[in-house]
């Protein structure tokens, strides 16, 4: 459905500020700078730029405006005579109209400034045709200013209509001036219309909205309406004109019975019959206003003639609309705004009969069909014997009775939030309603992983059930099992027993060292015999489990004794074994002397070749020793452990790299 | 009595809590107003537990309940499952289901007697709503979509279908769920039903959004107040063809 709202067209600037905006935006959107040793063809381009960009923005400029304002003859009847009656089609059409054609010359004039600028031959020509291109569009736009102007003022005003929709249910107020129109819009609606004790108080439509039965009612009060010739009414009367005849709304008739408005019952009368067409297949109510003043029946007898004469009419509206006249109530109805007296029986009658008449129209439409399951309530049939009874606590139904009685009042969750710091402050604790065995459960606090397990894997409801079965079942297992010990015991003699026991505890032994050897073996190095300091592995030991096995220990022993290196002086002593044996009576101080006196020069001289070494002679081995020491003297000045030996002790030594010099001041010591 | 709230500017209430007539669950919100509203209507009579369901709020459309019991997706949290089982009665059977449609609320649609199911649920789920709900399964579709769940929500006394569903659909899920039902439309014009309603035998969340029409047409159904869902076709259709015609 198309929505009406005349509130978001584009403000409309006037001439003057047009051509600002547009230039100001030229200025900002489009490089500035051009250079005299351009070539040609780049000044031309950025002349031509200039001149397209400002084009563009002209046109959509304009164009928001021509598509923004509504088309008088494509909106809905209702909003295209009523701007008619405000604004004069012609002269807004024409506004319009202007726009269009400036839109359309500052097209041209683009398109051919743009071609003489493909000619241009220097910076100046192509200046000079920029600055005529752009003059001319202003000009143009200039010429438009008074159309521009008048669509301002139209917008402003279109801003502030009320927001009819034309479409919806819709209730009519019209008559005379001062018969009590906006009162009762008042009375029935929140519109807080302006209301005074003269004539043309309202000068334009003004809406409001009321309820009845679930539906949402637009109340639209009209200017009064005088009984004069259609070309003599002004624009104030006009705009009910428009409404009356437009919109399909139930119109309630306001007669001023008392006569306090002004006008006679007769003057009103003769309106009511001069704009009848407009009433056509509207359901018509006519309202007897300010029965305060004057009741129904104290009107005097021609004047209820006249009056009776319109009901008659509005009656025909009825019988016109299909339905029958049921009853008199329906169309001629009395109250009073003043004291609230027959305001609401008025609006539900209004409201019912529109309701009537749409649901009729309605009903005859073909949209009724896609509708129809929406008004159909499915009543099950019944396909069991089966009681399906509702659950309603005993709570509630009590609270129910007691609801007429007295509500009490709850401390709600909100209170407490309120009270205590407000929302994001306060924080519910969610165990507080906790249905426990025991209230002081209710804050415990339960592990969620334990060991790395997830404690609620391990949660069960029916353990105690399963532990006994369990039990159960093993306490089955173990009479059986009890019964198969008892049979193996006895198949067993008592050396049996030892001999097993014997058995498993070797294999526990062996298990045991094997582990020991298996874990140390691979997490530490081989210990050199020598710094084997809890003498593990001596040759004792290795006697010991010779003769466990049952060989004979003392050859092996002695072998490996004679292997072993021993002190020193044993050993020196023993080369001595064989003199010792030749002469028998060298003493111990002979000894001494001998060990003390041996010299330096006893020692083999470095030059003497030593089989083995692969020299061929001594002069060889000197020529490679002095090498050797040559080639590593420069190693050893500068401390390396050898050839390979590249390491840099400090990469980037602080006394060169600290100071206060900065980077490329001086050379670098 | 049918109350109109929103959760935190959402009028997709049905999607933040689940009402039954044993139980209420409310998602866990930023303020306590939410909550508040469910507690002042519901308080003393069935607990009102504020929870999350596999860290997410959108509890209604993750589980599926009555009186009897509450079916839980299996993204349901061991702490989750432990605070509705400590804030439940014990009369309520709460239970995780394998399954792996896992938003049950969309695929399970039901009140203590009859569920109406989401036609690819696992045979195993299927025996477990019997069991754990106490209710008769049926595999249904409503008005063409297989989430049932969401497009009706009915009680012991009536229901609310999408708008869709024809007449015949009508009768023939109302005779097998043995309630009245309406075809109808919740939030001015949401036709998923069971986002924007949350209702049980006594009373009726929904939407901020929804229309003095829609909310008379809940109450009616539902039998909320003292008028009849026969109200609907005899005092309110004018005023219901005029709105949706």
């Amino acid at each position: 459905m198309v929505q009406y709202n005349f509130k978001k067209i584009t403000v409309v600037p006037n001439g003057k500020d047009f051509v600002d905006i547009i230039l100001s935006r030229t200025q900002r959107q489009t490089p500035t700078v051009v250079h005299k040793g351009y070539a040609i063809s780049r000044i031309r381009q950025f002349y031509m730029r200039k001149v397209k960009y400002t084009q563009t923005n002209f046109h959509e400029k304009l164009s928001t405006i021509i598509d923004e304002f509504p088309r008088l003859d494509d909106i809905h009847p209702f909003y295209g005579d009523l701007l008619h009656v405000l604004y004069n089609k012609d002269h807004y059409k024409l506004a319009l109209g202007q726009i269009n054609t400036a839109r359309n010359l500052i097209g041209k004039i683009a398109k051919d400034y743009v071609k003489l600028l493909k000619y241009a031959d220097s910076l100046y020509r192509c200046k000079t045709l920029k600055v005529a291109a752009l003059g001319r569009m202003c000009t143009v736009t200039k010429r438009i200013g008074p159309s521009l102007a008048y669509l301002e003022q139209i917008r402003q005003h279109m801003a502030r209509l009320p927001s009819i929709d034309p479409n919806t249910r819709t209730i009519l107020i019209c008559g005379y001036p001062n018969v009590g129109k906006s009162s009762f819009i008042n009375k029935i609606t929140r519109a807080d219309v302006d209301v005074q004790p003269y004539a043309f108080t309202t000068k334009s439509l003004f809406v409001g909205h009321t309820d009845y039965k679930y539906l949402r009612y637009q109340v639209i009060d009209t200017p009064g309406i005088l009984d004069r010739p259609f070309e003599d009414r002004n624009i104030i009367e006009m705009c009910s004109i428009t409404a009356l005849a437009h919109l399909r709304a139930a119109i309630l008739f306001f007669l001023d019975i008392s006569g306090s408005c002004g006008y006679s019952i007769a003057q009103q009368a003769a309106l009511f019959h001069s704009i009848k067409s407009l009433f056509m297949n509207k359901p018509l109510i006519v309202v007897c206003n300010k029965t305060d003043l004057l009741p129904l029946d104290k009107v005097s007898e021609e004047d209820m003639k006249l009056v009776m004469e319109m009901k008659a009419e509005a009656t025909k509206t009825v019988i016109g609309e299909g339905g029958e006249s049921t009853n008199d109530e329906e169309v001629l109805l009395a109250m009073s705004t003043l004291n609230e007296d027959g305001v609401i029986a008025v609006k539900n009658a209004a409201c019912e009969r529109l309701l009537d008449q749409r649901v009729e129209q309605k009903m005859k439409s073909k949209k009724i069909n896609d509708c129809l399951n929406r008004f159909h309530v499915a009543t099950p049939k019944p396909r069991d014997q089966k009681e399906r009874p509702p659950c309603i606590p005993q709570a509630v139904l009590e609270a129910k009775a007691k609801e007429a009685a007295e509500k009490e009042k709850r401390k709600l969750e909100r209170d407490n939030e309120n009270e205590n710091g407000g929302a994001g402050v306060y924080s519910a604790s969610l165990k507080k309603h906790y249905i426990l065995a025991d209230d002081e459960w209710k804050e415990d606090i339960m592990a969620e992983i334990l060991d790395g397990h997830n404690v609620y894997d391990f949660v069960d409801p029916d353990i105690l059930q399963r532990l006994e079965e369990l039990e159960r079942e093993e306490g089955l297992r173990q009479e059986q099992g009890e019964d198969e010990d008892l049979e193996m015991d006895e198949e067993l003699t008592p050396e049996q027993k030892e001999a097993l026991a014997a058995i498993r505890k070797k294999k526990s032994l062996l298990i045991k060292e094997h582990r020991i050897k298996k874990s140390t073996a691979e997490s530490r190095p081989i210990v050199p015999r020598k710094f084997n300091k809890d003498r593990n592995f001596t040759s004792d030991r290795m006697g010991r489990q010779l003769s466990s096995i049952g060989l004979d220990p003392t050859l092996a022993i002695n072998r490996a004794r004679s292997k072993s290196r021993g002190r020193k002086r044993e050993r020196s002593r023993d080369g001595d074994d064989g003199a010792m044996d030749v002469d028998g009576e060298h003493s111990n101080k002979k000894l001494r002397l001998r060990s003390t006196s041996r010299s330096r020069s006893m020692s083999r001289p470095p030059h003497e070749v030593v089989p083995g070494e692969g020299y061929k002679d001594s002069v060889q081995k000197m020529k490679a020793i002095k090498l050797a020491r040559n080639s590593s003297n420069k190693r050893n000045k500068s401390a390396r452990k050898g050839e390979g030996d590249r390491v840099i002790p400090n990469l980037k030594p602080k006394h060169l790299f600290s100071g206060k010099r900065g980077i490329g001041k001086t050379d670098r010591r | 009595m049918a109350t109109r709230l929103q959760f935190e500017n959402s009028c997709e209430i049905g999607v933040f809590s689940k009402l039954t007539n044993a139980y209420c669950l409310v998602a866990i919100g930023g303020s306590e107003n939410f909550y508040s509203v469910f507690e002042s209507e519901l308080a003393g009579v069935i607990p009102v537990v504020k929870t999350s369901i596999g860290g997410t709020r959108i509890i209604g459309r993750l589980c599926a309940g009555n009186k009897n019991g509450l079916l839980l997706p299996h993204t349901t949290t061991d702490q989750e499952l432990q605070h509705l089982r400590n804030s439940l009665p014990d009369q309520v059977v709460v239970q995780r289901v394998d399954e792996r449609l896992s938003a049950l609320g969309n695929c399970i649609a039901c009140n203590d007697h009859v569920a109406l199911t989401h036609t690819d649920l696992d045979r195993e789920t299927e025996e477990l709503i019997a069991d754990v709900l106490g209710v008769e399964v049926f595999r249904q579709t409503i008005a063409g979509n297989i989430l049932v769940g969401s497009y009706c929500a009915f009680s012991n006394r009536g229901g609310l279908v999408h708008p869709h569903t024809s007449i015949e659909d009508l009768d023939e899920l109302s005779t097998l769920l043995q309630v009245p039902l309406v075809a109808g439309t919740v939030n001015r014009g949401s036709e998923v039903v069971a986002a924007g309603l949350t209702v049980n035998d006594w009373t009726a969340f929904c939407g901020s959004d929804t229309t003095a029409t829609e909310l008379s047409v809940i109450e009616s159904v539902f039998k909320l107040r003292e008028s009849q869902p026969s109200s609907i076709v005899d005092e309110m259709r004018k005023s219901l063809i005029d709105t949706y015609v």
